[in-house]
């Protein structure tokens, strides 16, 4: 029997869905509906070569915008799904029309978090998540301008480098120790601040911005610690906040996201999760975890796409990442909350190196600077949960792909 | 037009691994599968990195580890994400120790 498929969110997990449902041989109707007027697109160049106009939007495409007539995708962009019905089995839309499905995917992401503090609404302060948000951030990229990011996660770190690689003056303020203090902890976060500042970043950290000020556009901030910076533009990035807020009524299960099970199926049967937006019960990991990144948007996406059709495939991807800032090369992959011993292979001070989250002797996560090959062969070891030798581990004239055999 | 143009010994590119020389002006990377060596464009068409010094070899399945980009190193062909476009393949053969490439 014809099925038919509908997918809210025309995002990378979203697109990747209905491409995985037609690459596979559904038939039937493939909706994919969002809120964003452009053919889906990928996110990490917005913060990178995107945002310093260095390739053209139609690079970040997914697919070309033709791709989704021409596979019979129907698509309804700029449109937003505003309820889902689970008894009757429909998505219904702001204009009130109704689209009924059999099987369904939720991949409507997250927004950015915005910031409540005095000032925040004036002109000249940007968050960045959407195509949009890059092109008026890039208006203002004029060398020789002042500027400032609030918040030094991937995202603000990313931001900060590029807006120095097109001759801004930049100042990194931060509430936390360091960059991404709470992900890499404060060891891994310096070498961060340090590359920032060798490529002329001016840091504030331990010291969150209180105030923006101004009349009408944004002319500098104030610090808790009474430091009055002045510039003009700001870049705001604290993070994003799930888009569940329309599932209010569906009795789908939200909590930190639409929490799903390792087939990215949620409590309602039909009904499947994927991407940033979904709480995800990870087999390797034993717990449920929701993960922002680009990879994960791709093969959740299209594993969820498969499980729609009736397979029963868990997902079970090792989370991963890069985070290109100027030359260097970051990546991260696993998963840690804490941590007992960080093994570091190479020296942190060195500009590159692969540092390893480990408990109980097993490596949880681990992020690599510039070292792009390492990260790649410590997945295998994430994934098997087994205690690593970390002499070897430290020891970087023992071939990584030594420990993968040495148990 | 495409002639074999000869390149360095088979000896240098270890089974498993891969290297790039300059062959008439471009960077081509070679790949030694089991004795069988494929020859390709050494840039990621992804963004830049070099796939002989970035890239990890399994099989015929070559992983740009910079952003996660896989080529079949026989055709050149995407196999995975972030790039989309193939890198250019080149056809090899081999004369007594030496490698030659068609460019």
């Amino acid at each position: 029997m014809a099925q038919r498929y509908v997918i809210v969110g025309a995002s990378l997990a979203g697109a990747t869905a209905a491409i995985t449902l037609r690459e596979e041989g559904a038939d039937g109707d493939v909706i994919l509906i969002g809120a964003e007027r452009e053919p889906p697109y990928e996110r990490p160049p917005l913060s990178k070569a995107y945002l310093r106009g260095d390739v053209p939007f139609d690079k970040a495409l997914v697919r070309p915008a033709a791709f989704y007539a021409t596979h019979g995708i129907q698509t309804m962009f700029g449109t937003r799904a505003t309820r889902i019905d689970p008894l009757a089995r429909v998505v219904e839309l702001e204009d009130h029309r109704r689209v009924p499905f059999d099987a369904l995917l939720i991949a409507t992401g997250g927004r950015n978090r915005r910031v409540s503090i005095p000032g925040g609404d004036l002109e000249g302060i940007y968050s960045l998540r959407t195509v949009r948000d890059a092109d008026r951030i890039r208006a203002e990229m004029i060398a020789g301008r002042r500027a400032v990011v609030v918040g030094m996660g991937f995202i603000g770190s990313e931001v900060a480098a590029s807006l120095r690689q097109k001759g801004l003056e930049v100042v990194a303020i931060d509430p936390s120790k360091t960059p991404l203090f709470h992900v890499l902890g404060e060891a891994v976060g310096q070498t961060i601040a340090e590359l920032h500042r060798a490529h002329g970043v001016r840091t504030v950290f331990e010291d969150p911005v209180v105030a923006f000020e101004g009349t009408r556009r944004v002319g500098g901030v104030v610090t808790k610690g009474g430091l009055r910076l002045g510039c003009d533009l700001a870049v705001v990035g604290i993070g994003i906040e799930v888009a569940v807020e329309w599932l209010g009524d569906s009795g789908i299960h939200v909590d930190n996201g639409v929490v799903v099970d390792e087939y990215c199926q949620t409590n309602v049967s039909g009904i499947y999760a994927a991407g940033d937006v979904a709480n995800h019960y990870h087999p390797v990991f034993n717990r449920r975890i929701r993960v922002e990144h680009w990879q994960n948007a791709i093969k959740q996406g299209a594993v969820a796409a498969r499980n729609m059709r009736g397979k029963r495939i868990a997902y079970d991807e090792i989370p991963w990442f890069w985070s290109d800032q100027y030359e260097a090369n970051l990546q991260y992959a696993g998963f840690h909350t804490k941590w007992e011993q960080l093994v570091v292979r190479g020296r942190l001070e060195s500009g590159g190196y692969l540092a390893c989250y480990v408990n109980n002797g097993r490596i949880d996560a681990a992020v690599g600077l510039n070292r792009a090959k390492d990260v790649r062969r410590v997945i295998p070891l994430i994934k098997a949960r087994r205690a690593v030798n970390l002499e070897q581990l430290r020891d970087e004239s023992v071939d990584m792909r030594v420990l993968h055999a040495s148990h | 037009m495409a002639e074999f143009v000869t390149t360095v010994k088979t000896s240098e590119i270890p089974a498993g691994g891969v290297r790039a020389f300059d062959v008439r002006g471009t960077r081509i990377a070679v790949a030694n599968v089991g004795g069988t060596y494929y020859a390709f464009d050494d840039e990621c068409t992804h963004e830049q990195c070099s796939l002989a010094e970035e890239g990890e070899l399994a099989g015929t399945t070559l992983n740009c580890t910079c952003h996660g980009s896989e080529f079949d190193v026989r055709t050149g062909q995407v196999l995975a994400p972030p790039a989309t476009v193939p890198v250019k393949a080149y056809r090899t053969r081999v004369e007594g120790d030496a490698l030659q490439i068609e460019v």
